[in-house]
């Protein structure tokens, strides 16, 4: 019988140091395992305990997953010092993810902040195997300075593809950086794209998602039109265990992705 | 058809001592009188002979505890050692519950056993057990169901329920396998007279006169308005001021029989990873904060209000009734006195002067 409480096994095939904080965690599963864009994992370190996070590689690959963790908390510093070939535990796909079909024939906009990239990397995967169906990907990313960018080798690449216009953006620039320098609000100013037929995508952390949606309605984005992943203490993953409500929502089975116009008259949504 | 039955004092012994030869039985128990002055009655495993005593109201622990330990082992993980997690073949009989149990056993099963997937173990659990449930005859001063339109017997959710009734009970079934037992013991049973099922709801509308005049000079709120108060109330300082003598002991949550909040944790023994789980309590400080610090409900006052806003705001939307039956567990087990019917109170009298 199903226990839903049951890790698969994971094995860690590669570990890629994104920034000093940051690393990329390649997982192979010992069972047949897939997601869609956007929807998050519970990530078992054996024995020890588990934390939630979305996947960042293309969920058209089959059996192998990309992770990439943030050392913030106990689980996260305990998977930092994990090593290849490593076992670890996967639950899940949980939630809702990006509703890619109605992106369709659109203008996407993903904002990103810090590690908040790492679920859009995974969508940008998922747009870009399919471009022919959107008009064009803006991506406007933000980080706190020149080395705490995530994927840094790929962002140039991705710049240069058809259709997809990136800006990045530091904080606080150091030597040697020529890019920009600012918060990521002032680079999602008069953006080039039709508003009657665009949707932004946002992921950051809070403050970051806060003043990013501010800055996309008075752009001139609809409530209906801005979708967030929200950050909350999932635990279960499917909606018992009551530690990631939102008003009416569990942000572990009703979102993690929500529109705005969902979540807008719900108090304090982004402490 | 009837499907109500009358037992004798003595049959009704001679059945419970039968049921114990092939299933675990409980019955409550009574307690010596506690600071209230009022009996309390706790769950006990019986064997055959046990001197048993009809209870007049609730236990003092909630039913969701037969299903939801304070820790359950869920899974074990990469292992080949199987070890048995749930026993499909364990039955249970639980004598003595009450109307406010089966209903608060209601969000426990919307929790459990819908929604995205379903609890394996607990629907074993929930399948294997009969719910043998009870009028109250009485009630306890924090007993407060009619306000929440909780009648003091039960309406369903019960296997068998049992009125007791000069010097026998009327049996009612409540579903196939309440019928199951009652024809396991048919000798037993025999089918009730319209005139014990009079005497029955003359007893029913008795306690239930009793306990609306117990009520009464309580004012507590509406029903239907409790939604209404803890949104319009967000922003009140009575979260503040309730919250003043809270000890963050979780008390209130353990002795819910709605609350269903867990923490799913890791633990290795002998080389055996497993996934357990424990309660929880949005009464403490860190059940709400996310890896890297941020705490939505980093306050005290935010904590109790999330708590009213869940079985409040949140059941209403996503179940159509709130979660609270006016069962008083929490009332009865608060250090800090803190009174559900005082902050609901608080809230209507603060809005009404707003007005």
């Amino acid at each position: 019988m199903k226990n839903i409480y049951q890790p698969i096994e994971a094995i860690v095939e590669d570990i890629i140091v994104e920034t000093p904080a940051i690393k990329t965690f390649a997982l192979r599963t010992r069972e047949p395992f897939s997601f869609k864009t956007g929807q998050f994992i519970e990530l078992t370190v054996p024995g020890v305990g588990e934390a939630p996070f979305t996947p960042s590689s293309d969920p058209n690959i089959k059996d192998k997953i990309d992770v990439t963790i943030m050392n913030v908390g106990r689980v996260t510093s305990i998977l930092h010092g994990i090593e290849r070939n490593s076992s670890v535990g996967i639950r899940g796909p949980y939630g809702r993810g990006y509703p890619l079909e109605s992106f369709y024939g659109k203008d996407v906009v993903i904002v990103g902040g810090g590690v908040g990239l790492a679920p859009l990397r995974s969508l940008l995967f998922s747009l870009f195997g399919q471009i022919d169906k959107y008009n064009k990907v803006i991506l406007r990313y933000g980080a706190r300075s020149p080395k705490d960018i995530v994927y840094k080798d790929a962002i140039p690449e991705w710049s240069r593809r058809k259709k997809v216009d990136v800006v990045v953006t530091v904080d606080v620039g150091e030597s040697g950086w020529a890019g920009n320098v600012g918060l990521v609000t002032t680079i999602i100013k008069d953006l080039p794209v039709n508003l009657k037929n665009a949707v932004a995508v946002v992921c950051g952390p809070p403050i970051m998602m806060k003043f990013v949606t501010l800055k996309l309605l008075d752009e001139g984005f609809a409530p209906k039109d801005i979708y967030l992943s929200m950050e909350k203490n999932m635990s279960c993953g499917l909606g018992k265990c009551g530690h990631c409500r939102i008003g009416r929502f569990y942000a572990c089975k009703d979102g993690p992705v929500f529109t705005y116009d969902e979540l807008k008259d719900i108090p304090e949504i982004w402490d | 058809m009837n499907n109500v039955y009358y037992i004798t004092e003595k049959d009704f012994q001679d059945f419970i001592d039968r049921l114990t030869n092939d299933a675990e039985v409980f019955f409550p128990f009574e307690k010596s009188p506690g600071p209230r002055k009022e009996k309390d009655y706790f769950y006990q495993k019986i064997s055959p002979g046990a001197c048993l005593k009809f209870n007049p109201y609730r236990t003092i622990e909630p039913l969701r505890t037969f299903f939801v330990s304070a820790y359950d082992k869920l899974a074990h993980y990469f292992t080949d050692k199987k070890e048995v997690l749930v026993d499909p073949k364990k039955k249970t009989i639980i004598f003595g519950v009450k109307s406010c149990d089966l209903v608060e056993q209601k969000v426990q099963d919307f929790v459990f056993l819908e929604g995205v997937d379903v609890d394996t173990a607990y629907k074993i659990k929930r399948e294997n057990t009969i719910l043998v449930s009870g009028d109250c005859t009485d009630f306890k001063e924090v007993c407060h169901c009619l306000a929440w339109e909780v009648l003091p017997y039960p309406q369903d959710g019960f296997d068998l329920n049992i009125s007791p009734l000069n010097e026998g009970f009327l049996v009612e079934v409540g579903s196939g396998k309440g019928q199951g037992l009652v024809d396991a013991y048919k000798g037993l049973f025999s089918i009730a007279k319209d005139t014990q099922i009079a005497a029955r709801k003359a007893k029913r509308d008795g306690l239930i006169d009793r306990l609306k005049r117990h009520l009464l000079p309580q004012n507590l709120v509406k029903y239907t308005d409790v939604q209404r108060l803890v949104k319009e109330g967000y922003n009140l300082d009575t979260w503040k001021q309730f919250m003043q003598t809270c000890v963050e002991c979780g008390g209130c949550n353990f002795a819910c029989g709605t609350c269903h909040c867990f923490l799913l944790a890791d633990r290795k023994e002998d080389k055996l990873n497993s996934k357990v789980r424990l309660w929880d309590s949005c009464l403490y400080a860190n059940f709400a904060r996310v890896a890297g610090g941020a705490n939505p409900l980093k306050l005290r006052a935010q904590r109790l209000r999330n708590r009213f806003l869940k079985k409040f705001d949140f059941f209403v939307d996503n179940m159509g009734k709130p979660a609270c039956c006016g069962c008083g567990r929490c009332i009865e087990v608060c250090p800090g006195k803190i009174d559900i019917r005082e902050v609901l109170k608080d809230l209507e009298k603060k809005l009404s002067c707003k007005k």
